[in-house]
């Protein structure tokens, strides 16, 4: 088993959150968790990216507890919605950074820059460049180390069309690599793309656990956004 | 299009109290008249001159009945000699030491901490009044004032403007600097790897006291100070531990903060309490009684003993341990928001 959640909880004040989710992910599936704003997606994923601590609850990856963060960072890649990059230093630059800090061998960075056809752009600062490249350079940062588990929060949010393509393609191959991947989405056509289980969440509580072609035959999907 | 600028004054003037700019519209005047509420009045008692005398020498009778009968003005001391004087100066016992003067009879000498002080003016005022109420007009009976500051006004102003930089890399450009990784998710980005917390932690407070420590030697190279080296030790270290003391600081109010004018705003709160009490104390009696409340004066009143009056590293202990704790205090509270990702 690659993932297990716990009745992982996380509350604020306006008493939104994550209510006691438990899952279980095995290794290889591409799970897309479902929900109008404020469901607890963005929350599940953060709490398994290590972004928030979790009220209660446990998850572990690989067997790694997530209070074990230092070795779960090995085990998993996160890239949130709005790209987190260092604005004013290159492409380079900033893969460089990580691979440091992860204390991989520099040839990762020649692999992810032509893996995500970066290569012409790894001079260029990451403000100048689109959202879509953002979006491709944060990708590839979050798979230097080459974590089995993969979580991405909404990927193609404020993507245009030919962006959008050019990252499922990339989600695609990651996925047909081997690697475990959960996404954030609101999108049908994308989960339909990219998605081999569907996790839908209402009001912070888990509704829907099963394939994609039950989820958009059950009233689940049509209720989820009423 | 008076609407639309009225709309957009107040969505500005919202922004600014979101973001806590307009507690600086109220923090500065406030600061301000509890500044000038601080500042010396003129109050007799309370500005009453510390002289000390030296019990060693002989003054003409006439003189020191003239200065002890004036208790109005005066509170003095009797010392046992220079060198105990010198102490008691530097120590701030007193206020000014008025020895019979060794090249002219029937002369003193005084001799104060620097001769540009509110101090040094109200004794050779007053002196002078007693001379003239005394004998009426004649010789000055102060006929020599010597300083233990020697150095020029453009050294004695050294210790104001390292306190002036370190408080303004310490308390302004870090806890924007920490502010903005926040608000860009930078800081959860790179907690994104197998970085331990404590790293960032002491990374950021290297990066605080490498800025601190390079703009006080470029200041120095601009301005040609010297320092012999046994100074140079003790004023390392205090550089050191105030480097480190308001640099853990400022990364504490950066963890406060959810944006970087949040961050600027706090800076600027706590920038302006720190600086100018300590920097002001040489000339308000009041003031020099505040200062020692701030961290700040634990930094400036040892680097300027150091810089200008020969102090020493071990002159100052409980001052060196007071800006090494607050330091060690910040940090600690730093990692625990850290560790549960406050305001992040």
């Amino acid at each position: 088993m690659q993932l297990e959640v716990q009745n992982l909880t996380k509350l604020y004040q306006e008493k939104r959150g994550l209510l006691a989710a438990s899952f279980q992910v095995e290794k290889g599936e591409s799970i897309a968790i479902v929900g109008h704003n404020g469901a607890g997606k963005s929350t599940l994923l953060k709490m398994l990216a290590g972004w928030i601590v979790p009220d209660s609850g446990e998850a572990r990856v690989d067997g790694i507890d997530l209070k074990n963060r230092s070795a779960l960072v090995r085990k998993t890649g996160f890239v949130p919605e709005t790209p987190n990059l260092f604005d004013f230093f290159s492409v380079e630059y900033n893969l460089k950074l990580f691979a440091r800090l992860f204390q991989v061998p520099f040839v990762r960075i020649a692999e992810t820059l032509q893996e995500f056809d970066l290569l012409s752009f790894r001079r260029n600062r990451i403000e100048v460049l689109s959202k879509g490249l953002k979006q491709r350079v944060s990708i590839g940062r979050s798979l230097l180390a080459d974590p089995p588990l993969l979580l991405l929060d909404e990927p193609t949010s404020g993507l245009d069309f030919e962006m959008t393509t050019q990252i499922y393609g990339l989600l695609k191959k990651i996925h047909s690599s081997g690697k475990t991947v959960l996404f954030t989405s609101h999108r049908p056509e994308e989960i339909k793309t990219l998605a081999t289980r569907i996790i839908a969440l209402h009001h912070g509580g888990l509704v829907f656990d099963g394939a994609p072609s039950d989820y958009f035959r059950s009233s689940v999907h049509e209720n989820l956004y009423a | 299009m008076i609407r639309n600028v009225v709309t957009l004054t107040l969505n500005d003037l919202a922004i600014a109290f979101k973001n806590k700019t307009l507690l600086l519209i109220f923090f500065i005047p406030l600061f301000v008249f509890f500044s000038l509420k601080l500042v010396d009045r003129t109050d007799a008692d309370f500005q009453k001159i510390k002289i000390g005398l030296l019990k060693n020498e002989s003054y003409s009778p006439g003189m020191l009945q003239s200065i002890q009968s004036a208790d109005r003005l005066f509170s003095t001391f009797w010392l046992a000699d220079r060198e105990e004087g010198k102490r008691w100066l530097k120590d701030k016992k007193v206020d000014g030491v008025l020895a019979p003067s060794v090249k002219e009879p029937q002369s003193l000498d005084l001799i104060v901490l620097t001769k540009a002080s509110f101090q040094t003016t109200a004794i050779v005022e007053s002196v002078a009044a007693l001379q003239n109420a005394f004998e009426g007009k004649g010789k000055n009976w102060i006929s020599d004032i010597r300083s233990l500051q020697e150095s020029a006004i453009q050294e004695q102003t050294l210790p104001t403007w390292i306190l002036m930089l370190t408080l303004l890399i310490g308390l302004i450009i870090l806890p924007t600097q920490v502010a903005e990784e926040k608000e860009k998710n930078l800081l959860l980005g790179l907690l994104q790897t197998p970085i331990r917390e404590i790293e960032w932690l002491l990374a950021k407070l290297f990066l605080g006291m490498i800025l601190i420590g390079a703009a006080v030697i470029f200041l120095h190279l601009l301005g040609r100070f010297d320092l012999d080296l046994e100074s140079g030790a003790s004023y390392a270290a205090f550089l050191l531990v105030g480097g480190f003391c308001f640099s853990s600081f400022g990364i504490f109010l950066g963890f406060l903060c959810r944006n970087q004018a949040s961050a600027r705003t706090l800076g600027v709160l706590f920038y302006l309490p720190n600086l100018l009490p300590s920097a002001l104390s040489d000339f308000s009696q009041r003031l020099a009684k505040v200062a020692p409340l701030f961290p700040s004066y634990q930094f400036y009143g040892p680097i300027k003993s150091i810089l200008l009056e020969g102090g020493h590293l071990s002159t100052f202990p409980l001052e060196w341990i007071y800006l090494f704790s607050v330091g060690l205090g910040s940090s600690l509270l730093s990692y625990l928001f850290m560790k549960k990702r406050w305001l992040m």
